[in-house]
């Protein structure tokens, strides 16, 4: 790291072909690569709406309140995770540790939401055999949940370093890239809660075909 | 309460939000009150040039809070009844600024090297190309018998 051609207020620029730290370029290859392999998983859940031939359909099924709670959590996960990226930089351990901490809690909460909403779901009678839409809708959502479980657990052992000391203000560039994989898994929620949720939480059965589900 | 008045409308250097400094690295203005010229320009600067330093934590709350509020109302639209074709456009616009909101500035793109934010971007347009071609090719090709 380093010729530091910064000045106060500038990234140091890195010793590498493109000033770029080869690490943290990394990352961003990889959140790249990230984009299409959800953008296909998302498109074709779009190609599958409202086809499927048996309930429950999306309507009968969908838990828009718990889900805009869960969705809340997640965005302040965001928020918690850029505050202790600006402490563990300032070199305020405490601070920093306990946000990464919350961002820890934070992502667990998320992961008990989507818990409890696969269940009810299955309860219901809803799984990824029963139609199209359950294929599609655990498939997507299920591989968001597997991100966000790893990000937890980065979390919890960055976490760990940044209380025991090995994460500092001069090594916070790991936290950094933690960081850019925590909010991107923040943004690909912000799609799937739109698209999945708000938008196709109308989709009813075709027509002729009477409700699945009888709520009480 | 006076305390919070002060904070609001004076700054030790770097405004109540502890924005970053313009690219020239300008001193700020003395006033940088919600409701001056000056706060306001620095804001906007903040929105619009990149390759400075990372903002502070009140900017950071502020985009927090911003990002809460769209998500309430976006949930708020979802029980408002009459909306008809505007649902779905007015649904993808909020959820477009969440989603550039986080990347500007939670993930530290408009403060970067602008070459992340070209990396980002062409990942972008790839993934919405492959998207809609997806889309495309599903819709007025044979599609498969479902179950």
């Amino acid at each position: 790291m380093t010729q530091a051609a910064a000045t106060e207020h500038h990234e140091p620029v890195e010793n590498t072909s493109t000033g770029l730290n080869s690490r943290k370029l990394m990352m961003w290859a990889f959140l790249a690569s990230d984009v299409m392999f959800f953008g296909v998983f998302i498109a074709t859940y779009l190609v599958y709406r409202g086809k499927s031939l048996v309930g429950p359909y999306p309507s009968e099924i969908l838990d828009i309140p718990l889900t805009s709670v869960s969705t809340f959590v997640l965005l302040m996960s965001s928020l918690a995770m850029v505050l202790a990226l600006h402490y563990v930089k300032a070199g305020e351990k405490n601070k920093g540790t306990l946000w990464i901490l919350l961002v820890v809690v934070l992502g667990a909460i998320f992961m008990g939401f989507q818990f409890y909403e696969f269940r009810e779901f299955a309860h219901e009678g809803l799984t990824p055999r029963t139609n199209i839409f359950g294929t599609t809708f655990f498939i997507l959502t299920g591989i968001h949940g597997a991100h966000v479980t790893i990000g937890v657990i980065w979390m919890a052992f960055l976490a760990y370093g940044s209380h025991v000391g090995s994460l500092r203000s001069d090594n916070s560039l790991d936290l950094e890239i933690a960081g850019l994989y925590w909010h991107f898994v923040d943004i690909v929620w912000i799609v799937i809660f739109t698209v999945i949720y708000l938008i196709s939480a109308a989709d009813g059965p075709p027509a002729g075909v009477g409700p699945t589900i009888i709520h009480g | 309460m006076a305390n919070l008045w002060q904070k609001l409308t004076q700054h030790d250097g770097n405004g109540w939000w502890n924005l970053p400094h313009g690219p020239s690295n300008e001193l700020n203005p003395p006033y940088e009150g919600p409701i001056g010229g000056a706060w306001f320009g620095n804001l906007w600067r903040t929105l619009t040039h990149g390759n400075v330093s990372h903002a502070g934590v009140g900017f950071y709350w502020l985009v927090g809070l911003v990002l809460a509020i769209i998500t309430l109302l976006e949930v708020w639209l979802f029980t408002v009844e009459g909306l008809g074709g505007w649902f779905i456009p007015i649904l993808l616009f909020l959820s477009v600024i969440k989603f550039v909101g986080v990347v500007a500035y939670f993930m530290h793109l408009r403060f970067d090297n602008l070459m992340f934010t070209y990396f980002f971007a062409s990942a972008m347009i790839i993934g919405i190309l492959i998207f809609s071609l997806l889309l495309v090719i599903m819709k007025y090709g044979n599609q498969p018998v479902l179950f």
